[in-house]
């Protein structure tokens, strides 16, 4: 049996990683750009101890269970977390000389936060985790303070406090509902419900549930998505996009199912009500978006959709196919925005006309961006497909038709506007024939991406089988 | 005074604290309508502890009262750095259907 300490090895690791940035960073004989590819590089340790180390176990009193769920979601984490920093380095080197180390110590505690949320088992902890993993986001957010052209002066910080003040208010909402339920249950661990919930339970797991789904850029509290995307540095949105909704999904499983599990019917019409609400919003507002982070925001809170519906479900089948679709989503939306962000750097926008004729411009940063943009909109055999389609068949499979029938539909609103943007890649006379240069790190984390898109669409049966592994296991541990 | 009637008195303060976020306009105000929310929830987990008894509730408010802390800290920061950039802290939440 493993030990506490054992158990958390890769979280403290990652935590520790953060410190030695800091102090390497005043310490002052590193230079920026060292640093992040020293952080990229423990990340990747990191990863690869995952599968050697064996840190399976359960923390005394049952407060936190590792097993393969949880490192399901840590790969998920330290890959999305490694890809973002790649991503991420010249742009800091470039744009805020002075505060890097910041950036990359940041991004690291919230890595902490998010790896020990999927097995945290206590109300107490799962909060904690929670906010660990938020606040440093607010900050990350408001990052380019002084960055931009002219008129975006105002759009770095108010990306940051739109993004705290529904964060903050979404996590007093969550807070009040846990008052709730554990003032009525007595106790703070989350599987602590009674056979008969009271009503006050009950709105306190409504209350709960709405606000988790914040981290998923879920509606109702989807509204700082389109702004913060567009006011935060691009390299961030690459990992605000991906990292915490897979930490929310995870916050959100580990209440539902393991906690709640007995009171399916309860919480799986507020589930599917957010998951129809996600999908339809998302996608009719990404309709007119000219500019390519608020598109891809919007189209983000309608993938959220998608994985909601596998979550409602209920089912094995359905969590596993949940946990695939985010493992896919990572590898997909991170490499849309950082190629749009190499893009942007090089024609000095990021509207979708500012794209046009990249392909000509450097053929393989338009042809990743097509084969993101396709996995995204789901057609068949990319990546984005096989998440769909399996999504789609496990909650038809648990009752959902109503649920899938307009997935289906707004999947197909959702092609014209990822095709939109991929138009004017491809076909639009661009005003400039100049090749992007992509700098190194950028160039690495796209390569990854689309290696991953690719490979994983043409045999997406590992990530598969790794996901049912990983789902039966929480299943079973509950 | 019942435990009723505690509950009621921290959903009004929640109510209040929502009413404001999506009135206000000006960051600061905002900022003290989370507060009000977020005490709303501390108020809950004192009725329970004062009524129900046991350790659950009173611990859980020590944490909660932290993570405001460390939230509130980062959102004043926040709220500088907007005042500098722009000598004004207003602040549109709904501004969605921008392009």
């Amino acid at each position: 049996m493993n030990t506490w300490l054992q158990v958390l090895t890769l979280d403290l690791a990652v935590a520790a990683g953060a410190a030695v940035v800091l102090i390497l960073d005043a310490i002052g004989t590193v230079s920026g750009r060292a640093l992040g590819w020293l952080t990229a590089g423990l990340l990747a340790a990191v990863l690869g101890a995952s599968f050697v180390v064996d840190v399976s176990g359960t923390v005394p009193h049952g407060v936190y269970v590792s097993g393969d769920w949880v490192l399901f979601f840590k790969r998920v984490f330290l890959i999305a977390g490694m890809l973002a920093v790649l991503g991420s380095i010249d742009w800091l080197a470039e744009r805020t000389p002075r505060r890097q180390a910041e950036y990359y110590a940041l991004t690291l505690f919230s890595l902490t936060g998010m790896m020990v949320v999927p097995g945290a088992r206590d109300w107490v902890l799962l909060l904690v985790a929670f906010e660990l993993m938020g606040i440093p986001l607010y900050v990350l957010a408001a990052w380019a303070k002084t960055d931009g052209q002219p008129q975006d002066e105002k759009l770095g910080p108010e990306a940051g406090l739109k993004l705290f003040v529904t964060g903050a208010a979404s996590s007093a909402f969550t807070i009040f509902g846990l008052g709730l339920v554990i003032g009525e249950t007595g106790s703070t661990a989350i599987s602590a419900l009674p056979a008969q919930p009271t009503q006050l339970t009950f709105v306190g797991m409504l209350m709960v549930i709405a606000g988790l789904g914040f981290k998923l850029g879920a509606v109702p509290f989807h509204m700082w998505v389109p702004d913060t995307y567009q006011g935060a540095p691009t390299p961030f949105v690459a990992f605000l996009s991906v990292a915490p909704k897979a930490g929310g999904l995870a916050a959100l499983s580990v209440v539902t199912l393991t906690g709640w599990s007995a009171h399916q019917g309860l919480w799986a019409t507020a589930i599917a009500v957010i998951a129809a609400a996600s999908m339809l919003v998302g996608n009719l507002f990404a309709l007119p978006q000219t500019d390519v982070r608020r598109l891809l925001g919007f189209s983000g809170v309608a993938q959220i959709g998608y994985v909601l519906i596998a979550l409602g479900a209920g089912s094995q089948e359905g969590v596993a196919m949940a946990l695939f679709f985010i493992a896919t989503y990572v590898f997909t939306n991170l490499g849309a925005f950082l190629v749009v962000h190499a893009a942007a750097q090089a024609s000095g926008g990021h509207e979708t006309v500012k794209l046009a004729g990249l392909s000509r411009r450097t053929p393989w940063l338009g042809a990743s961006l097509l084969v993101f943009l396709l996995s995204l909109a789901g057609i068949p055999f990319v990546l984005g497909f096989w998440a769909k389609l399996f999504v789609f068949v496990a909650a038809w499979r648990a009752g959902l038709s109503g649920l899938v029938v307009l997935g289906v539909v707004v999947a197909v609103l959702g092609l014209f506007y990822y095709l939109t943007v991929a138009r004017s890649t491809f076909m639009a006379e661009g005003h400039t024939a100049e090749p992007v240069r992509a700098p190194m790190g950028l160039k690495v984390s796209i390569a990854v991406c689309l290696a991953a898109v690719v490979g994983l669409g043409l045999w997406p049966r590992p990530l598969v089988d790794e996901a049912n592994k990983a789902a039966s296991s929480f299943l079973q541990k509950r | 005074m019942t435990l009723a009637s505690c509950l009621i008195l921290s959903a009004a303060v929640l109510c209040v604290g929502i009413y404001g976020l999506l009135t206000r306009k000006q960051a600061v105000a905002m900022l003290l309508s989370i507060e009000l929310m977020a005490n709303s929830a501390n108020m809950v987990f004192a009725s329970y502890g004062h009524f129900r008894g046991g350790p659950s509730a009173q611990v859980f408010v020590l944490f909660a009262l932290a993570i405001t802390v460390a939230e509130v800290a980062v959102g004043l920061a926040l709220v500088m750095l907007l005042y500098r950039r722009h000598g004004d802290t207003a602040l549109d939440l709904a501004s969605e259907a921008r392009q």
